[in-house]
């Protein structure tokens, strides 16, 4: 019957993956799990330095509010322009072929 | 027991109502709820009806879980085709009313022809009247549904109802429970309004046998353990939807300004932590409440902090809100934001498609493609929150040019507005895209491209892509319960085994509206959430019914199916740029400017997208042109639809 047997399912089996007390960082190819002073309101990722402003919904659970907003623009406005010198230069190498 | 409820055949044209069994061998194939309702819709329209016809057949259901002692079991769904899209149209909303109406002794309800002047229905233990709604007529949806109450003389009464967008049959009018629950998307609301059809309302004292009483108490414990000890909701608890608007506003994934940008900079006074500190009676641990036997409990409640509106109580805002009369049109007031969600409940309008077209229409006046003339002097720019406002309002009751345009719906309102203008509206199938911009998650971008109902992002959305699990880990979820051995990837950029995992989650919602319950007890957000394998026992102790996890899948498979017939019936092409499984141009052409650094730059890749529909196709028995073969259609048991078994 298929209610049978005591084994756990996926979705019970996955409970042990749970993290508590970290966030991950938003960018999405570096994802760092970062692991906040219990009760602050700021988290910087050590690995991209993405800034966060954060809330905590209890004692253990932090979540992202949102980015520290100048911190992010001047980060994007980087490597937006990095991005573009970049396809620009290679234009150029394949324009020269 | 809770397979004794019925189905109700009622003929408002002729005033007909024929109460029936659901058969046995009809709920094995398609269990109930929205599946149940694809099968009843498929075989009660005939191709090309006219969606605001008396042909056209309007469900509503409860799932074949609704009322027994499982959790979450509050969803109310309703389907018909759609007057927004001219494909499937389905929505489901939360609050209490599917359990009055299967307390009431129904399950499923299909609603033909159009009385001749304003009506309500009304179902109590076993009996359906159709009643005078001459008084209730032109009335908001809470004054409805309270005048409803005071009508029947009983509080306990449930109602769904439509506002005066229904009435006046906007193409994406709502159909509503309590005071926000929407059956929001795909214009139910219009089909109602088009039958004449105010409301129906329920009352029930009949008993729910349950099939195993003791064995489904104590399994749901275990269910309930496992859905709120999870993270994901427990922040749903304290923040609701808007929680998950926050996080991704803050790596670039929400569409801003008509998907001209992808993050709302600076936009910190309509997070849902700043809204909880500014209005009264809001967001916060103390001020959510749940829908029928949830243990989740998302709904915010809050009374507008200042303005016109002042002191007016509402729920919400949802996501949907936040997208819409926040980032979509370029405001950061929690005043307008608070407000747009109150008119659109109170008018019964889909806030998503309302914040859409709104900021559709802004782009267009921008551009000079919509001029002050036909917007009666109206400066429809981004950021002015009062004339956004001021398109609610005008829409619900189609005041002026540009409203009444509107609110026919985006692919009617480029006839009005000229060619050029279809260049802008982000749509699929019709139905305006959610406010999240998907240009950096393939996953997320296929999602919209090929769900059911139009662009929508619950319908198949691997949303826990975006939360890099390790490989190992999606393949135990992704794995079950049918084997699966191809690609998958941990990157949310990547195009790599996307297809499949939309195509996992496609049929564990179609499970979850079967059934009934809540996509927030299933692996929606949350990647520890019930689902295939842990759904047998909860159907067997409740309804007694037995099935493998393998034969759960097969039939949301199937249901699925049936929904893709409907759609290729009313004119589905795979290529069409209105009824095809396409992405508006912006996706492909126009890279993310904002956003984390990784985000900036990222387009969709056209060929790899293409790429990723063959694929889906494959998982779904569907040839290059989207359509089932033959071995598909007998596999599925779909081969002598539709069969009118019920």
């Amino acid at each position: 019957m298929a209610i049978k047997g005591g084994k756990q399912s996926t979705a019970e089996s996955l409970r042990k993956t749970r993290t508590f007390g970290k966030i991950r960082c938003h960018n999405p190819s570096c994802m760092e799990r970062i692991a906040p002073e219990p009760g602050s309101d700021h988290a910087k990722c050590p690995t991209c330095g993405m800034e966060y402003r954060l809330f905590w919904v209890n004692d253990n659970l932090p979540r992202i509010r949102g980015p520290v907003w100048d911190v992010n623009r001047e980060l994007a406005e980087r490597t937006f322009a990095e991005k573009q010198a970049a396809a620009a230069a290679k234009k150029t190498n394949k324009g020269g072929k | 027991m809770a397979l004794n409820r019925k189905i109700a055949y009622i003929n408002l044209t002729t005033g007909e109502v024929k109460i029936k069994p659901i058969p046995l061998e009809v709920r094995k194939k398609f269990l109930g709820g929205r599946g149940l309702d694809a099968y009843l819709l498929y075989n009660n329209t005939k191709k090309g009806c006219d969606p605001l016809g008396p042909e056209n057949a309007l469900m509503i259901s409860g799932g074949i879980l609704t009322a027994t002692c499982a959790s979450a079991t509050a969803r109310t769904h309703v389907m018909a085709k759609s007057p927004l899209t001219g494909l499937l149209g389905s929505a489901n909303m939360g609050g209490f009313f599917a359990p009055e109406m299967a307390w009431a002794g129904f399950h499923h309800l299909v609603i033909t022809g159009k009385a001749e002047k304003p009506v309500y229905l009304f179902l109590h233990d076993g009996e359906i009247e159709i009643k005078d709604a001459a008084n209730i007529w032109g009335k908001t949806t809470t004054d409805s549904q309270w005048a409803i109450q005071k009508e029947l003389g009983d509080e306990e009464v449930k109602s769904c109802v439509i506002g005066p967008a229904g009435e006046n049959l906007v193409a994406f009018a709502s159909v509503m429970t309590g005071v926000k629950n929407a059956a929001g998307r795909t214009g139910m609301g219009a089909v109602m309004g088009s039958k004449n059809l105010k409301a129906v309302a329920a009352r029930g004292t009949m008993d729910i046998k349950i099939a195993h009483p003791v064995e489904a108490f104590e399994n749901n414990k275990k269910f309930i353990d496992q859905i709120t000890s999870a993270k994901v909701n427990q922040t749903q608890g304290s923040l609701g939807t808007p929680f998950i608007w926050g996080a991704t506003n803050s790596w670039g994934g929400l569409r801003t300004h008509n998907f001209q940008y992808n993050q709302l900079e600076n936009a910190d006074d309509i997070e849902p932590e700043r809204i909880d500190e500014i209005a009264t009676e809001t967001i916060g641990p103390y001020h959510m409440a749940g829908c029928f036997g949830c243990q989740v409990h998302c709904r915010a409640q809050y009374r507008i902090p200042s303005g016109p509106y002042a002191g007016k109580y509402d729920e919400g805002p949802e996501y949907t809100s936040l997208g819409a009369f926040g980032a979509e049109i370029g405001c950061r007031s929690a005043e307008t934001l608070l407000t747009g969600n109150h008119l659109v409940d109170q008018f019964g309008m889909d806030n998503l498609e309302t914040g859409s077209l709104i900021s559709w229409a802004m782009e267009l006046y921008e551009k000079g493609i919509i001029t002050d003339k036909q917007t009666d002097g109206l400066e429809l720019t981004f950021g002015n929150d009062e004339a956004a406002l001021e398109m609610v309002r005008r829409i619900a009751y189609r005041k002026g040019f540009v409203a009444d345009a509107l609110a026919s719906g985006g692919i009617p309102a480029t006839e009005k507005f000229g060619k050029e203008s279809f260049d802008y509206l982000v749509q699929v199938k019709g139905m305006s895209n959610l406010h999240s911009d998907e240009r950096a998650t393939p996953a997320l971008a296929l999602n919209i491209a090929t769900a059911s109902r139009g662009s929508d992002h619950l319908r198949s959305r691997p949303a826990i892509d975006l939360y890099h699990l390790p490989e190992k880990v999606l393949r135990k979820i992704y794995g079950s319960p049918i084997p699966y051995d191809g690609p998958i990837n941990s990157e949310q950029t990547s195009y790599e085994g996307k297809s499949w995992m939309v195509f996992w989650q496609e049929n564990v919602y179609m499970g979850v509206d079967c059934l009934g319950i809540c996509k927030y007890h299933t692996t929606f957000l949350g990647a520890t959430l019930p689902n295939f394998e842990d759904w047998p026992k909860v159907i067997y102790y409740n309804t007694g019914l037995e099935f493998t996890p393998e034969e759960l899948w097969t039939i949301t498979e199937r249901c699925n199916m049936l929904e893709r017939l409907f759609n290729l019936r009313e004119g589905l092409e795979r290529n069409d740029p209105v009824k095809g499984d396409v992405l508006n141009h912006r996706y492909h052409d126009e890279p993310c400017r904002r956003g984390a650094p990784d985000v900036i730059g990222l387009y969709i890749d056209k060929d790899k997208f293409d790429t990723m529909v063959d694929e889906l196709y494959q998982y779904k028995g569907l040839d290059k042109n989207g359509r089932p073969t033959k071995k598909t259609l007998k596999r599925l048991g779909l081969e002598d639809e539709p069969s009118h078994l019920v």
